[in-house]
């Protein structure tokens, strides 16, 4: 019988009382790969998914006796890996000298010559729409879209309101129809 | 709300060929045997530094105790003026409460003879500390 990803959560959490050790491998076990994909949107490149991937475990270990088990275990973690997927891409600003303008271009360049991308046109141009939304909308859109999380873990994770939350998803969805439907 | 139905639902993005494998390997290596930021120990190990440390204390506290206890010359009367230095006496006196002396001492501690204190010693003891003749003889 295939566990709930709650019951998963619960079962690591308690785990994490008695052995860290254990428990955090589960964590990596059960989260690696969500995780890899929620931060290889946001960074596009393999290279800097794999740095901020491994990033966000050497934080979690880090802080995992920080961890309070009455939390979400989901949600704490796609906000370190959301703040690790930032860094990367802040990093890459300041390297690249890319302006905040030019970085879904950027991205769009990146994406197009890197062998770790095999989307046909139709994925080639939702990936373009999506990298030249505000970062902000952009993360939300990902979350929402993709990960399809709640607004209420999405709050959690972002510290946004709901509302501010839906606004940002809503508008999001309305810039990337403009913009497939645009050619 | 998955509205941009023309897209296909594939990921379109690719790693290499036995990423996760590898890099969930990589991320438990990095981390086994490194410790982390107020790694959790069982309770046992947890509280037995705070158990050893408060014994030395005790201990420590213990041994000077009994050292002042045993080793140090009697000196009780340099004690009582210690503890008197500074308090002056006529307030001491001004405190005393003739009535619940009374109330307080046996009348045989009073009786002639019974002690060896007799009501004259009493009185010129009293009348040295400046208290009321009249009030002594009323009391006595």
């Amino acid at each position: 019988m295939k566990l709930s990803k709650n019951s998963i959560d619960d079962n690591i959490s308690e785990l994490l009382k008695t052995d860290l050790n254990k428990g955090f491998r589960l964590i990596v076990e059960n989260y690696s790969q969500k995780l890899y994909w929620h931060i290889r949107r946001l960074v596009i490149l393999h290279e800097d998914a794999d740095d901020a991937l491994q990033n966000t475990f050497i934080n979690v270990w880090k802080s995992i006796s920080n961890f309070r088990s009455e939390s979400s275990l989901y949600t704490w973690l796609y906000t370190i890996a959301t703040n690790e997927a930032l860094s990367i891409i802040n990093k890459r600003k300041r390297n690249a000298a890319v302006s905040i303008d030019d970085l879904g271009s950027y991205f769009t360049s990146s994406m197009e010559g890197s062998t770790w991308f095999d989307g046909d046109a139709a994925q080639m141009k939702l990936q373009n729409a999506i990298l030249h939304l505000p970062e902000k909308q952009r993360i939300v859109f990902n979350l929402k879209y993709f990960d399809e999380m709640t607004y209420e873990q999405m709050s959690k994770v972002l510290k946004t309101s709901e509302g501010a939350l839906k606004a940002s998803y809503h508008h999001a969805v309305k810039k990337i129809e403009n913009y497939i439907q645009r050619d | 709300m998955r509205n941009l139905n023309n897209i296909p639902d594939k990921n379109p993005f690719k790693v290499p060929e036995n990423y996760f494998e590898e890099v969930n390997r990589k991320i438990i290596s990095a981390t086994s045997g490194t410790d982390q930021e107020g790694k959790k120990l069982p309770v046992h190990n947890r509280f037995r530094t705070t158990f050893l440390v408060a014994a030395s204390f005790a201990g420590l506290i213990l041994i000077g105790y009994a050292t002042l206890h045993f080793l140090r010359p009697e000196k009780n009367e340099l004690q009582v003026s210690e503890v008197l230095h500074g308090i002056n006496p006529d307030s001491l006196i001004n405190e005393i409460d003739i009535s619940s002396l009374e109330e307080n001492v046996s009348p045989l501690v009073l009786s002639e003879g019974g002690t060896g204190v007799n009501k004259k010693d009493i009185i010129d003891y009293l009348m040295l500390d400046n208290i009321e003749v009249n009030d002594i003889y009323d009391q006595l």
